[in-house]
């Protein structure tokens, strides 16, 4: 089977397996391809990213004091108050160094994202992100989409050491790339089945001619526990038969407007703007199916960020300034600490601010958002915030903060790489390898 | 065990005694691995008490920062010196940024020869760095013990600059020239970034080992052996990164990282003789040798094995200023030299930190007051002094593994 | 057969009637009397009459799932479910799967590990270690091969040959797959992916042969292979148990125990050792085991595991390697260590990332794998001890014995608020529980045993003090007066009810049931052998699945009852 039409795929769907839909459709399940389903009974993509941010945090300024819900949002992520229930905070998952050098700000952010500890960019995996989009790219535009809003043409998305994916610094080249040449209208897409959905679907019903057999064979009280196994099969099937309708038309899409930006520049201010039209145009970009993998960095790792008329930039800072006599931490450094989160918040803005289904393109996301260090000026790789936000389409939890209390922090890159259906039960090597999921994150 | 099966299952009762006795002989014969005794109960086992550091930082004195006790300010980083000069003012028309921009360049040309050759890796070719400071008030306070035995704090010592403190525990004769050369430098105050530097001992880089042998009495005893090591294992922390007590660490195999001497306990103060010690060093990806010589430890001995105190002596002069601000014989993970990022870290640190390479290298060597040249006269090395604490561990002599040891062989 | 066997021993019909009395003490007597009987005649009695039970349909387990894709496929084909917690029945997860479901979430997890393992037994760089022939152009279905590999494959799978229906049915499945992808392999790899999936593949279904007159009837060939090869190997019959099974070995004189004897000798015998003793002791909820970092610094999910490892290590030392009395195991202070236990245990262990044998000084208070870190920091609270929990662990899982749920009202806070008060100890804050009338029938018989275990606190390490206050630790059980932990470790090697309990639970998780009413007389005369064997674990084991009683069946008469994935039958919450 080639390429199919809208028009005959429908017909298809229609007659082959005549959607035996008889259970009520739940709102949002989620399937091992990680394909949500709207209300509507249409699927909806789920898409991943990762949100960087450099030098990472103040820890009185940032770790909630107590785990679970309903904690009290620390000074730092107070402007996040409204994401609270999209949100899930990790402190105390550490990258796991037991010997290896620690590289600063390189050690920390590539451990997280490869489970790996490497003395330097010399990664010996690919990155989480590129391992998701190995399971959930393959349809779409672009494989994955990668921006810096800093002005560096750097990215922590590596397929395999030596070769990281660069970023688009400019948002008026991201814009052409996205919507100039090749930008399709979405609703003119032709939709492709996937066959080897259609062959798994047809397969599956094989299964279920075994019922009765085994029914005639067994007690009473087994034919019940049979019973639920052929019930849990059906489901699996009706997951299918929803892949292999076309995706939910785009609503509400209008084409934006070409920004002449060229984000060049590390400023505070200009990065901050920078900053949020890449995100309305990445939002755009993920709502009319161009990419549903995203990596963006808001500041590199050894923070180049300064405020204007400065030339000492962030990350200098965290090793040069003083600590407050009266506040006890860094000011300037917890300046642009702070800062970084009301541009995490600010981006959090842009995925919510576009409809879909019943919610918005926000609960259809997996947004892994992390720093490379805990307290910047030792370098500390113990203990790199991290948060999850978006719900995956139903397919991850949020609104608590968890303690991994001194756990490897590729707990979190597994967990993640799970709720987006890649195959994998145990992430990392060596002092870093886990095969215990956060199983507070899935639903 | 294959006795055990030809025996078959009806004599087994019968061949119990047999197995056990033909076991116990194979056992001394070939059969290795030898179960391990495992006990149980305090710190002090037969005479012997291990410990592992768990704190340490320069002891230094109050700030001085903004206080008579540095009279003309506090030392300045080449920016701050540039801008200092003539050519360093701003000028006329020029914006923020750009006069910003200009300071950091030009001082950046003083870091070096007119021919580029790097002052933090050459200080000796700097002239003298006239905005160097050091604490030279007499009545300034230190951290520390006596090292020398000796209180000197006449006006010509005053005049040498080699004053004894009064320490702030109103001990006497307080040895502590570190504390003079550095005293007077921004980075080296309470809340600067100089003064604590074991933020890699806990994430495993480094550590240090104390093992006491011979011990009949907590509280006193007249002899005992002390043994001051590296540590070779990565420190055992709590999830809220707290040291473990009771873990196992096993010395550095290098001998050059051992040092063995005596010392003694009264009232629960642990005393030591002095000794040449090394130990480990890392900061960003560079390893470093913190050797002290004449080092002696002076500390309380709690009951539930906790030692606080000093340790204290005389670092060479060349090698503190290597490890602490020239950094020009580190090397990375596989022990190769990396000067590049020496020289990097070096400018980068006396820029962030306030000082200048040349300005620190001048300031140890005025301040040295140990080991005295045969041949020159002059001093070789100078008094320093750690604050430290140490909690129960077992120290061990064995050789042992990273699970990463691939990863950190890499480069 | 209705009435006790009349040829069994008077003795051993008496001391099994005296053990459901609950006495003891007068029971070990009988226990005394019965190996006197023994010994005296040299005469082994024979196994009662066969009774049977129902026959089984059991879910497999994980760690039963996970053994049988690394034996059929090996060990480097990925399992990527995220198995959902299972069923503990009677104390034992092995005794729940033959009443467990399979949930929506359940199948979810099976579809996706279904998908991965086909996928990479059908990788390019593996599928040339299963499949030995194929199309010279792929795009072709190759019936004969294709029937080759679905034939062997489907029969490790279902554990019996396919029949000549199944067959067609996956040949069928696996052509039109290739006709739909293009290719063979492709094919091949969704007809695999089928069977993995299928209710003969995660269900061990029985077959029994029916019984003539009224008598029991008898499991077939290949369900017999399956109870051997589980209970002995934790995992799939292999090929040479279904070939014994196929060409009828298991039906003659001395066949099953040519093959118990086989299979005890692989390595896999150690591995359903090890699986029986960390469902016995409850292991799994180490996943659910949380301790407050500021009490107990050296707990973390490292810890948590070497703390499993060190007892599991220890039992098959002990029951395997040393071939070693069962009840000495209460006893033993022979064990495993690593760097992380030795900071719990406070002792040196010179290797880094090794297991080290070792041996416990008496001095060190370490008897017995009750003694260990798993036991006794499972059975604890976050932040302090619990000697109720621990008490009640010994009851349920070391001697079966059941202690009911506390009464829906009870007031926890005055323990609560004591916890860390000073020179207060456990037996002060639990004080309560013999003062109150609701507590005090079900806590004397746990908090005496528990009491003594105060000499650890809520991780393991061995203490004198609470609080500052010396610790009482007098206890006692079933008679039995002790103050230290090596009593209580003496007064377990010799409670009767130990050995009973672990035979009692083999024969159950062996068979996935409780026992018959009927069958009450096989165990008594499967617990005598025990006695007669030195309460030597493979023995034992040997002896129930060369027992008539092991595959004899009834006709299905199990009540209709579904249980839940999520049941749990431990109650979370005692003090």
């Amino acid at each position: 089977m080639t390429s199919l039409s809208r028009r005959t795929m429908l017909r298809g769907a229609i007659g082959s397996a005549a959607v035996g839909v008889a259970l009520p459709l739940l709102d949002c399940f989620l399937d091992t391809n990680g394909v949500a389903l709207a209300a509507t009974g249409q699927r909806i993509p789920v898409r991943f990213g990762t949100w960087v941010w450099g030098c990472g945090f103040i820890p009185e300024k940032w770790i909630p004091t107590t785990v679970g819900h309903g904690y009290a949002l620390p000074a730092d992520l107070a402007p996040l108050e409204p994401y609270r229930d999209k949100l899930a905070l990790f402190s105390g998952f550490d990258v796991k160094l037991d010997g290896v050098a620690n590289k600063p700000h390189i050690t920390g952010c590539l451990g997280l994202r490869t489970g790996i500890p490497v003395p330097n960019e010399d990664v010996k995996a690919p990155t989480l992100d590129v391992l998701i989009a190995q399971k959930i790219g393959g349809e779409t535009r672009f494989r994955s989409l990668d921006v810096s809003t800093c002005g560096l043409k750097k990215s922590y998305s590596y397929h395999a050491a030596g070769s990281p994916n660069p970023s688009e610094t400019s948002p008026s080249a991201l814009y052409r790339r996205i919507f100039g040449a090749g930008f399709q209208d979405p609703s003119a897409l032709a939709f492709e089945p996937d066959t080897r959905i259609m062959a798994r679907r047809s397969v599956l019903s094989a299964v279920t001619d075994d019922r009765q057999r085994l029914m005639r064979t067994v007690s009473a009280s087994d034919r019940a526990r049979l019973d639920e196994y052929f019930t849990s099969i059906r489901q699996i099937e009706q997951q299918l038969d929803l892949q292999l309708q076309p995706p939910a038309p785009v609503k509400d899409f209008t084409r934006p407007a070409a920004p002449d930006e060229e984000g060049q520049g590390s400023e505070m201010g200009q990065v901050m703007e920078t900053h949020r039209i890449m995100a309305d145009l990445l939002a755009k970009a993920l709502q009319v199916n161009q990419t549903r993998v995203f990596n963006v960095l808001f500041s590199d790792t050894a923070s180049n960020l300064r405020r204007e008329g400065e030339t000492t930039t962030h990350h200098t800072l965290t090793h040069e300034e003083p600590a407050d006599a009266v506040l006890g931490y860094q000011k300037e450094h917890s300046y642009f600490a702070t800062q970084s989160m009301v541009a995490w918040k600010e981006f959090l803005d842009s995925l919510a601010s576009i409809p879909e289904g019943d919610g918005t393109l926000l609960d259809n996301c997996l947004v892994m958002a992390h720093s490379d260090c805990s307290i910047a000026k030792a370098h500390a790789v113990e203990g790199i915030p991290t948060m999850i936000a978006g719900n995956s389409g139903g397919g991850v939890r949020t609104g608590y903060h968890l303690d991994g209390k001194g756990d490897s922090i590729a707990r979190l890159g597994l967990t993640v790489q799970q709720a987006m259906g890649v195959q994998v039960e145990k992430w990392g090597q060596l002092s870093m390898e886990t095969n215990r999921t956060i199983t507070e994150l899935i639903a | 065990m294959a006795l055990r099966h030809r025996i078959g299952r009806k004599g087994v009762l019968l061949a119990a005694g047999v197995v056990l006795a033909v076991g116990s002989l194979v056992t001394y014969s070939y059969r290795a691995p030898a179960r391990l005794q495992a006990g149980g109960g305090s710190f002090l086992r037969d005479g012997t008490a291990g410990f592992v550091v768990t704190d340490i930082a320069y002891a230094l004195g109050p700030d001085t920062q903004d206080t008579p006790a540095c009279p003309q300010g506090m030392s300045l980083d080449v920016s701050q010196i540039f801008a200092a000069s003539p050519d360093g003012q701003q000028r006329p028309g020029e914006d923020d940024e750009a006069y910003t921009k200009r300071k950091e360049a030009g001082g950046k040309a003083l870091s070096a020869t007119a021919d580029g050759r790097d002052y933090c890796t050459n200080p000796a070719l700097a002239p003298v760095d006239t905005h160097a400071r050091l604490l030279l008030d007499p009545r300034a306070r230190a951290e520390g013990i006596d090292l020398d035995g000796k209180i000197s704090r006449s006006p010509a010592d005053a005049r040498s600059g080699k004053l004894d403190f009064v320490g702030i525990d109103g001990t006497k004769g307080v040895d502590n020239q570190f504390w003079r050369a550095v005293g007077c430098n921004r980075s080296y105050q309470s809340r600067g970034q100089s003064n604590g530097f074991k933020i890699e001992m806990y994430s495993g880089s480094w550590g240090i080992l104390i093992k006491l042998d011979g011990v009949d009495d907590l509280r006193n005893d007249d002899s005992i052996k002390v043994g001051l090591y590296a540590n070779a294992d990565p420190l055992q922390v709590s999830p809220t990164r707290n040291a473990l007590e009771y873990a196992t660490y096993a010395m550095d195999a290098d001998k050059r990282f051992r040092a063995e001497t005596t010392g003694r306990i009264r009232d629960g103060l642990l005393t030591t003789d002095p000794v040449d010690v090394r130990f480990h060093h890392v900061v960003n990806g560079m390893y470093l040798e913190r050797p002290l010589r004449d080092a002696r430890m002076q500390a309380t001995l709690s009951p539930h094995g906790v030692l606080k105190g000093f340790l204290a002596g005389y670092s060479p002069v060349e090698a503190i200023y290597n490890y602490q601000f020239g950094f020009r014989d580190a090397k990375d993970a596989a022990g190769k030299p990396t000067l590049q990022r020496a020289v990097a870290s070096a400018n980068g640190a006396a820029r962030v930190l306030g000082h200048t390479c040349p300005g620190m290298w001048q300031s140890l060597h005025r301040m040295a007051d140990g080991h005295r040249d045969a041949k020159s006269g002059a001093f070789t090395s100078i008094s320093t002094q750690y604050r430290i604490e140490a909690r129960p561990a077992f120290v061990v002599d064995v050789l042992t593994h990273s699970k990463n040891d691939k990863l950190v062989r890499n480069d | 057969m209705t009435s006790p066997d009349p040829t069994l021993p008077a003795a051993l019909r008496r001391w099994s009637r005296l053990r459901r009395a609950r006495f003891p003490v007068l029971a070990g007597g009988a226990l005394v009397l019965l190996l006197a009987l023994a010994g005296a005649q040299f005469m082994e009695p024979s196994e009662p009459e066969p009774v049977g039970g129902p026959p089984m349909m059991r879910r497999l387990t994980e760690a039963q799932y996970r053994a049988i894709i690394a034996d059929i496929f090996g060990p480097q084909v990925p399992v990527t479910g995220r198995f959902e917690k299972a069923v503990r029945v009677g104390g034992m997860i092995a005794i729940g799967t033959g009443s467990a479901g399979i949930s929506p979430f359940a199948i979810e997890q099976y579809d996706a590990s279904a998908q991965g393992i086909a996928a990479a037994v059908m990788s390019p760089s593996r599928r040339n270690r299963y499949l030995t022939c194929g199309p010279s152009d792929v795009r072709r279905f190759d019936q004969p091969c294709a029937t080759q590999f679905l034939n062997q494959n489907g029969r490790l799978l279902f554990r019996r040959a396919l029949t000549p229906a199944e067959t067609n049915k996956y040949v069928g499945l696996a052509r039109r797959a290739t006709g739909q992808l293009g290719n063979f392999h492709r094919g091949l790899e969704l007809s695999l992916y089928t069977m993995l999936i299928a209710p003969d593949f995660l269900f061990r279904i029985e077959h029994a042969k029916p019984g003539l007159d009224g008598r029991p009837g008898e499991l077939d060939a290949y369900s017999r292979a399956s109870r051997i090869a589980f209970f002995l190997t934790g995992s799939t019959p292999d090929d040479a148990l279904l070939r014994a099974a196929e060409q009828g070995e298991l039906d003659r004189p001395g066949g099953v125990e040519r093959q118990a004897e086989r299979l005890m000798a692989t390595p896999r015998y150690e591995q359903a050792v090890r699986s029986f003793f960390a469902d016995m002791m409850q292991f799994d909820r180490f996943g659910d085991l949380s301790k407050d970092p500021a009490i107990y610094p050296a707990f973390n999910s490292d810890l948590a595991e070497d703390a499993q490892e060190q007892t599991l290590r220890t039992v098959v030392e002990h029951l395997v390697t040393k071939r070693g009395d069962y009840r000495d195991l209460f006893t033993t202070r022979d064990t495993f260590l690593t760097r992380s236990l030795g900071v719990v245990y406070r002792t040196p262990v010179p290797q880094r990332g090794e297991w080290v044998p070792a041996t416990f000084a008496p001095s060190a208070h370490r008897a017995g794998i009750q003694s260990q870190v798993a036991f006794l920091s499972l059975h604890s609270h976050p932040g302090r001890t619990s000697p109720t929990l621990r008490g009640y662990a010994v009851r349920q899982i070391f001697l079966c014995q059941d202690v009911p749920d506390p009464p829906a009202t009870v007031n926890f806070t005055a323990i609560e608020a004591s916890a860390h008060r000073p020179n207060v100890t456990a037996r002060d804050r639990i004080f309560q529980h013999a003062t109150d009338a609701s507590c005090a029938g079900c806590h004397k018989v746990m908090d005496p045993l528990g009491l003594t275990l105060e000499n650890y606190d809520g991780l393991g390490t061995f203490r004198q003090r609470e609080n500052g206050a010396l610790i009482d630790t007098s206890g006692s059980l079933d008679g039995t007066d002790f103050d230290t932990t090596d009593g209580l470790a003496n007064a377990l090697h010799d409670h009767p009810e130990t050995p009973r309990c672990v035979a009692e639970r083999m024969y159950k998780a062996a068979v996935g049931r409780d026992i018959t009413w009927n069958e009450r007389y096989y165990l008594d005369w499967l617990i005598g052998r025990f006695a007669a064997d030195d309460y030597r674990i493979p023995d034992l084991m040997r002896r129930i699945v060369t027992s008539a009683e092991f595959f004899a069946t009834t006709r299905p008469v199990m009540p209709g009852t579904l249980v839940r994935a999520d049941a749990r039958t431990i109650a979370g919450d005692r003090l």
